[in-house]
């Protein structure tokens, strides 16, 4: 939302309200779809791919007809990427601008922040970021991955093809990296790997230098960190370079894009990723191709972020079809069952609320390019919410 | 062995990074809070240095020249009033730090930048493998303690300089024009900034709040170094040596405190930190 | 490093304005005005800029402490972020894990307020003691928000660590409830602010601002002060806090952070700091508007914010309320009442004990600056009723010497004893309490304090302070009263001292130094820069102290006819020993003397003399 559209809906609202009253609507009102997004803040950077692909889901759908006859029309709200921002974009979303569905990319304090509104005000939110898991609400779904999908094809590549056996875990303390890694831990000594040190700078910290040494006195097989992203993911590969630590490397807070502008420092990290650009299937040419001819030059690329976001809006309108309204509870209730086939493949969040995901283990390659090395067809979210 | 070369590289990193925040309060009794911006722009000059596809170390001097120009407009705009009001003078840079942050943001997006490094990888050194820019950056740090203590102490400007520091009147009543002092070291200070901000991009990234952690950690260096270069190479090795071993002993997350817990601390003790009599 | 806050003109507005039954009447229709706004304003304002004011509004509060610290005290504080989310973080932990009910809410709020008065405390007790530079507190408040954060990052579960806590349990009042709850108590807590600042307590934290070093040597405890005021703030930034997030139903680290701590001075710096109600207004306005630009234009709306904060450091440090203020009086063609000055009347007579103790006896004192030994061994006594001159060249450690009479810190070695009593340790204050008061070499008032007030808060110690009220009188000893009677202070009594002519500057120093009935007077240089006839009046003044009150006075004094014309004794400081002792005639006419002030006398020579 703009000053300007703001500015003009203040005087006309009374009006708009008195004309409703007074005249049987001529033709229906368009289905409003709430984008909280961090457009400033840490989230500044890949906000602009996720509202491209949600317009670009919006216009295709629009020029096939709309849902139910009528069109959909997106609303953006700056969350600022925190707690504070999310509050106010929740509100002006909800109540303001009375929008029929939430459909967004957030981090989990902004999350967190707007759950209760969401729950008081009782209104469909489809969350489209990973994050830690075990987030639930009788009123949310989440489309995009929990560890229990994203650790298991980095460390059961490392414990198979490169015989690693013992590991080294590195994050930054906050919610996601110390909830991925505590799963990390599980999962490797379920394999039977052995963790030799499990270590967290502060949130925001990029000094990695006495980790590192005691990385390379530890002398793992293998490392896995999960650190929050930005400086600190950054300084620590790029530490970790400059120390001279060539052991395989998965980084669970990577995504293509920034791997790709790492440059020679990223070469050799293993991603893992519900969407790659590489993945070769019909849909994704499709969309791919979709993005650059509705954006042109000014196309983002997609990511595992903005991708979720693009199959959501399609998930709402099957959703919206099926159960016949937009009305709130039977929205909920259809979100269980459609499915919708996507960039990704078949989504469907049928799962406590989450999905199951075909998850691709990619290393990055020297010259920036990614090389898909495997994919894991159909990974379990595991238990997240089982009260609902 | 790996950990005294830790904490010696540490040590020489933050002594690089503070010295620029530490001239411009011996000199001009000022706080400097746009050094965190400082160190930004230069980490930023480096990001166009490599873009333009120039060789990396240019970034160094391009960074230097960069951020002395900036601090020489900059002190006479916003900094030479604020003479009389020291207190003011950290918010109003505090303020040019927001600004300068805001500009770039606008101009370069608000990511992290990529820049290319200059050498990178490991090398024996005393029977250790470790990183070869670190040792490196120990021998610029060493080089820039002696460089700045040859200014000050064998040139004209570093006679002036400490004059003013002594005492400003009396400096003035002898001819010396401490108005052009002040600014020849905001420049340098801001230049210094600057130019530690490139040599510290192959281990950090660079984007509009890479300045903020240093900052804080620099200006708590400086206080208890007493404000001179023995002082802060001391201090840096102390403070920094004792994050590498909280960090390497207890814990990271305590480590990344360290510094500011214990110069609170330090100077609550010895309020003029090192320099105490 | 001293803040030049001093020439702020952000306090003239209130320090001319007395209390009175105008002010109360101006209060009451602020409070009338503000109620009414706020009666109003659920019916006008929509869901969300409601939802957004009362954040605001709390915000308010958490400005309105900054402005008391840093504003009013000189307190550059980046910390208030820190109690904010102390007590936010208490109503969320309470709710969240322990239970939700009135009960619970007033334990967490007790609990919180609790929690930061005391980290209040501990920071005061850090960041002031006697000696500390005004940047330490600074570096306090800012290592406090940085600590903080990470202790709710490493958190885990219990404090949510990045995500926060959100979604507990709490009251979903309306928010017409809400706006009424928080912007009741922003009215409240800005009308305290408001009658405290003005009040005679109010104006010691003004002058602690402006000058502490006076402040402390007024027997003002300056340390107390600061800490509990710290403390006071902290719980009230709690308050606020637990507001915020009963409300908002959600708490994160941000709230407690650094970057919070500095947008808050942002805020007061651009409203007005020493205002009261601009930083309120600053940050309201600030905050709505930045709800309502930044998703728009992100960054450009904080490189905006950016730009307007340094312009208002650099060239309008006293903020835009006064720019508002000016051009409001210009409109409404209403002037400034300056409030009438407190009527003065004597003191009860307390002359100067007589227990039979010396009043001052020195010895074998010594002060060494690192290997520098600039005193030593110095041993002397001054009775009751003396005037005794303290002569010697430059550098002979004169003020030194004076300093470790007023300051037990200040020497290396040595006894000094007061009435009897071992002055110890103590820091200035406490030895006003045994009836010291120093006049420093420079005159030293409290630049925007009127003369009146500068000579109230001489008073500190004497006369109990009200925390809400103005004194319509103001009580002074006979002595100080006759400075300002014969030296045209009276005249001038609603002037701010830094109007003052040099002359008078010197007068009122003295005058406040003697408010304070103290039986030993240590006066460095009071006629420096004096013409010869306030040098003459200043004589016969403290003559007639010395004569008819039974005072004891020790004087540094360069100049010897006015040595000789006034002074029942001399002593001579020469490299930081005592070389003579004796009366006028002896000292002034010896050939030490007259060598020493030529430059002739070696230290070889000292055995002989003493």
């Amino acid at each position: 939302m703009n000053t300007k559209q703001l500015l003009r809906q203040i005087p006309i609202a009374g009006v708009m309200g008195l004309i409703a009253a007074l005249a049987p609507a001529q033709a229906e009102e368009p289905i409003k779809i709430g984008v909280p997004v961090g457009l400033s803040g840490a989230n500044s950077v890949v906000a602009p791919s996720v509202v491209q692909s949600t317009e670009l889901a919006v216009a295709e759908i629009n020029a096939a007809g709309g849902v139910l006859g009528r069109e959909l029309e997106v609303v953006v709200a700056d969350d600022g990427s925190g707690a504070q921002g999310a509050q106010k974009a929740f509100q002006s979303l909800v109540y303001q601008q009375e929008v029929d569905v939430l459909i967004s990319m957030e981090t989990s304090a902004a999350r967190n922040a707007g759950l209760p509104i969401v729950n008081r005000a009782g209104v469909p939110y489809i969350y489209t970021s990973f994050y830690e898991g075990r987030s639930c609400s009788p009123w949310m779904y989440v489309n995009a991955w929990v560890p229990e999908q994203q650790v298991a094809p980095v460390v059961d590549h490392f414990t198979g093809e490169e015989g690693a056996e013992t590991f080294f875990l590195i994050g930054s303390d906050y919610a996601f990296g110390r909830g991925m890694l505590e799963f990390t831990r599980q999962y490797i000594e379920e394999k039977g790997g052995e963790v030799l040190g499990e270590e967290y700078l502060p949130m925001g910290g990029t000094d990695w230098t006495a980790i590192i040494s005691k990385v390379k006195s530890a002398g793992p097989d293998a490392l896995v960190t999960s650190t929050a992203g930005g400086a600190p993911n950054v300084t620590l590969t790029k530490q970790l370079r400059a120390a001279g630590v060539e052991i395989p490397y998965g980084n669970l807070a990577v995504d293509e894009g920034t791997a790709r502008n790492m440059g020679e420092d990223a070469a050799g990290i293993y991603i893992s990723a519900s969407y790659i650009t590489k993945i070769d299937s019909p849909e994704n040419r499709r969309f791919m191709q979709a993005m650059e001819d509705h954006f042109g030059d000014e196309a983002k690329t997609p990511n595992e972020l903005s991708v979720p976001q693009y199959e959501a809006v399609y998930l709402y309108k099957e959703a919206a079809e099926q159960a016949g309204t937009t009305e709130a509870q039977a929205i909920i209730d259809a979100l269980a069952d459609v499915s919708y086939d996507g960039p990704r493949g078949t989504i469907r969040m049928d799962k406590q609320r989450h999905a199951t995901l075909t998850m691709y283990l990619a290393q990055v390659q020297p010259d920036g390019g990614i090389e898909l090395i495997r994919s894991f067809q159909n990974v379990d979210p595991g238990e997240q919410c089982p009260n609902l | 062995m790996g950990i005294i070369l830790d904490m010696l590289t540490t040590a020489a990193i933050l002594f690089t990074v503070a010295t620029g925040l530490m001239i411009i309060l011996g000199v001009m009794k000022l706080i400097n809070f746009a050094h965190g911006a400082f160190l930004m722009v230069g980490g930023y000059t480096a990001y166009v240095v490599t873009q333009l596809g120039w060789n990396p170390w240019l970034a160094i001097p391009c960074a230097a020249i960069i951020g002395l120009l900036l601090g020489m407009v900059v002190e006479q705009i916003i900094v030479r009033p604020l003479y009389s009001r020291p207190l003011d003078a950290i918010l109003a840079t505090w303020g040019l730090g927001i600004i300068l942050g805001q500009v770039v943001t606008i101009v370069f997006g608000r990511e992290v930048q990529f820049v290319e490094t200059p050498i990178r990888g490991a090398v024996e050194f005393l029977g250790q493998s470790y990183s070869i820019y670190r040792l490196l950056l120990l021998g610029a740090g060493a080089a820039i303690g002696a460089a700045l203590t040859a200014l000050l102490y064998f040139t004209r400007f570093g006679l002036n300089a400490r004059a003013v520091i002594m005492n400003e009147e009396l400096a003035r009543g002898l001819g010396i024009d401490s108005t052009r002092v002040r600014l020849l070291t905001f420049g340098l200070g801001a230049g210094l900034a600057s130019m530690a901000g490139a040599m510290i991009t192959p281990l950090i990234s660079v984007d509009p709040t890479m300045g903020l952690p240093w900052l804080v950690n620099s200006f708590m260096l400086v206080l208890v170094s007493g404000v001179s270069i023995p002082g802060l190479m001391i201090a840096s090795l102390m403070l920094g040596g004792a994050q590498v071993v909280v960090s390497t002993y207890i814990s990271p997350i305590l480590g990344g405190l360290t510094i500011v817990v214990l110069a609170a601390v330090i100077l609550r003790i010895w309020p003029r930190g090192l320099a105490n009599d | 490093m001293t803040d030049d806050a001093t020439v702020l003109p952000a306090a003239k507005a209130d320090t001319t304005a007395g209390r009175s039954r105008n002010d109360l009447h101006y209060l009451a229709r602020c409070i009338l005005v503000a109620v009414g706004v706020l009666a109003i304003a659920p019916f006008v304002l929509d869901f969300y800029a409601m939802n957004i004011l009362v954040r605001a509004l709390l915000l308010g509060v958490l400005a309105l402490t900054v402005d008391m610290l840093w504003g009013y005290t000189g307190i550059l504080t980046f910390g208030q972020s820190a109690f904010f989310g102390i007590g936010a973080y208490a109503c969320a932990l309470m709710f969240t894990h322990f239970g939700f009910g009135h009960g619970f809410a007033v334990l967490a709020l007790v609990l919180g307020i609790l929690a930061a008065v005391a980290v209040g405390l501990l920071v005061g007790w850090l960041a002031f003691y006697h000696g500390a530079s005004p940047l330490y507190a600074s570096i306090v408040t800012l290592a406090l928000p940085i600590v903080l954060t990470q202790v709710v990052y490493s958190g885990g579960t219990f404090t949510g660590s990045s995500s926060g806590l959100s979604g507990f349990p709490t009251y979903y009042w309306s928010l017409t409830t809400w706006l009424w709850t928080a912007g009741g108590l922003l009215i409240v807590v800005t009308s305290l602010a408001w009658l405290f600042v003005r009040s005679d307590m109010g104006r010691i934290l003004v002058a602690i601002r402006e000058n502490e070093t006076r402040c402390a040597y007024l027997g003002i405890p300056v340390s107390r002060i600061k800490i509990l005021l710290m403390a006071a703030m902290g719980g009230l930034g709690a308050v606020a806090g637990f507001g915020y997030a009963s409300f908002s139903n959600v708490v994160a680290p941000e709230l407690t952070g650094f970057l919070l701590g500095t947008e808050l001075l942002i805020w007061v710096a651009l409203g007005g700091r020493g205002t009261v109600v601009g930083p309120v207004f600053g940050a309201i306005l600030i905050d709505v508007s930045s709800s309502y630009l930044s998703g728009s234009m992100p960054f450009v709306w904080k490189l905006f914010i950016g730009v307007a904060f340094v312009l208002v450091i650099v060239s309008l440090p006293q903020g835009l309320t006064p720019v508002v203020t000016r051009f409001w009086r210009r409109v409404s063609g209403r002037k400034p009442q300056a409030a009438p000055p407190p009527r003065l009347t004597a003191a009860p007579p307390r002359h100067a004990v007589d227990d039979g103790r010396t009043p001052l006896s020195v010895r074998e004192v010594h002060r060494n600056f690192g290997s520098l030994q600039v005193l030593q061994g110095i041993d002397f006594q001054v009775g009751r009723g003396e005037l005794v001159s303290l002569v010697g060249p430059n550098g002979a450690g004169k003020t030194t010497l004076i300093r470790c009479l007023a300051d037990g810190l200040e020497r290396t070695g040595g006894d000094i004893v007061v009435h009897g009593n071992d002055l110890a340790r103590r820091a200035p204050a406490r030895c006003v309490a045994l009836g010291i008061g120093r006049k420093f070499q420079k005159a030293n008032v409290f630049a925007t304090l009127t003369v009146a007030e500068c000579l109230q808060v001489a008073r500190y110690s004497l006369d109990p302070m009200s925390p809400w009220t103005r004194a319509s009188e103001l009580r002074l000893p006979a002595s100080a009263l006759r400075i300002v009677e014969e030296t045209g202070l009276k005249d001038s009594l609603s002037v701010e001292a830094r109007h003052l002519s040099h002359g008078l500057k010197q007068a009122l120093e003295l005058a406040m130094v003697l408010s304070l009935e103290p039986s030993i007077v240590l006066l460095d240089e009071p006629t420096a820069g004096l013409t010869r006839t306030e040098r003459e009046r200043i004589g016969a003044i403290l003559t007639s102290l010395v004569r008819e009150e039974g005072l004891s006075i020790l004087l540094v004094e360069h100049d010897l006819d006015f040595v000789r014309q006034i002074s029942s004794r001399v002593i001579v400081l020469h490299q930081g020993r005592l070389v003579l002792d004796g009366s006028v005639e002896e000292v002034v006419d010896s050939e030490l003397v007259r060598e020493i002030y030529a430059g002739t006398h070696y230290r070889g020579e000292e055995a002989e003399a003493s």
